[in-house]
């Protein structure tokens, strides 16, 4: 008898640890990446509506992937540059991705409405070249919803995205901002 | 008028031709509209399960066949049953085709054109989507989580 109470007890408590740890995840499937380049020439921007994106509620971990075909742009030819080999090469590297955590996690309260301005720190990868970065970032709460935001500039050369010749050369900047935006 | 200035004549009659005939052909690729996927031909149809399975059998394989440099990727006839319906930040209408007990599907984004062609689609539904593909499923360890096929520009060709 007793033997049977410790075992439903221990399937309780597993149960309810393996549920806490999946309901500390959040997912985004709602997201939005853009790319803006402004140089005198013109501007351009791309948009992209379907990254994934994971935030760890009890350890801060961010992460996001981007399936880089997904990039729109105003004209044909700027995204068939964009996708090409000579470019981000796409075919290649179909995703890129951002492996992160939120260094000052303690700031944020995720049961408690708020805008919490946060440091993402981590690794991202483009065009299958990865750094390290740290960029800053808004949580926001509202209702229980949990977004994320942010604003960073991105150096192409960086990324082994280099622009030698031609129009592009001109016509893109050579440091593009990013816009995330992310709800959970 | 002396044969030397008829050649001339011509001769910039021609050159004139070409630039103007070249101008315009790049004018033409410099503002060239994006690919209409719904008028392409369909390159291959399958059921969502068959092709998310291809992809997690050997994704590397699967983009090579799918994917290509330009950006300019296969357009996909997926069938399968409507699992989910939401709406991304461009308005867009979105439908994850997965069956009940499968890991990953097909997520399949609509267009301002093609929204209202879902609006009376249930979830629990067959259909039929057309559309382009944009990336394969995988299991990405660092997410934790798998990653459905994408396809964008996306019309629904039949609901029974």
């Amino acid at each position: 008898m007793k033997k049977t109470i410790f075992t439903t007890l221990a399937v309780v408590a597993i149960a309810l640890t393996s549920f806490t740890a999946s309901a500390q995840k959040l997912v985004s499937t709602k997201t939005h990446f853009k790319f803006f380049s402004t140089t005198p020439a013109e501007d351009i921007q791309a948009n992209n509506y379907k990254a994934v994106g994971t935030i760890e509620k009890t350890n801060g971990d961010v992460v996001f992937s981007v399936p880089m075909q997904s990039f729109e742009f105003e004209k044909a030819l700027m995204q068939e540059h964009f996708n090409s080999k000579k470019f981000l090469d796409t075919k290649t590297n179909p995703k890129a991705k951002l492996v992160g955590k939120i260094v000052d996690l303690s700031k944020v309260d995720f049961t408690k409405d708020g805008t919490y301005p946060v440091d993402v720190a981590g690794e991202l990868t483009i065009n299958g070249v990865t750094n390290a970065v740290k960029e800053k970032a808004t949580i926001s709460v509202a209702d229980g919803k949990i977004a994320l935001m942010s604003k960073f500039n991105l150096t192409l050369n960086d990324y082994k995205i280099a622009f030698k010749k031609g129009k592009p050369s001109t016509n893109i900047a050579k440091t593009v901002e990013v816009t995330v935006q992310a709800t959970y | 008028m002396t044969t030397k200035k008829k050649i001339f004549k011509i001769l910039l009659i021609v050159i004139g031709g070409a630039v103007l005939i070249g101008g315009g052909v790049g004018y033409y690729m410099f503002n060239k509209p994006a690919r209409d996927v719904q008028s392409t031909k369909t390159d291959f149809s399958y059921k969502a399960s068959e092709i998310v399975n291809e992809y997690l059998a050997d994704a590397k394989k699967a983009n090579a066949k799918y994917l290509a440099e330009n950006g300019e990727s296969k357009v996909l006839e997926i069938t399968g049953i409507v699992s989910e319906i939401s709406e991304d930040f461009n308005n867009q209408k979105v439908i994850l085709l997965k069956a009940d007990g499968e890991k990953v599907g097909v997520s399949c984004t609509f267009t301002s054109e093609t929204n209202a062609n879902t609006l009376n689609i249930q979830i629990g539904d067959q259909v039929t989507i057309k559309g382009v593909i944009r990336s394969g499923a995988s299991f990405d360890e660092d997410l934790d989580m798998y990653e459905n096929v994408i396809i964008e520009k996306s019309d629904i060709v039949s609901n029974k």
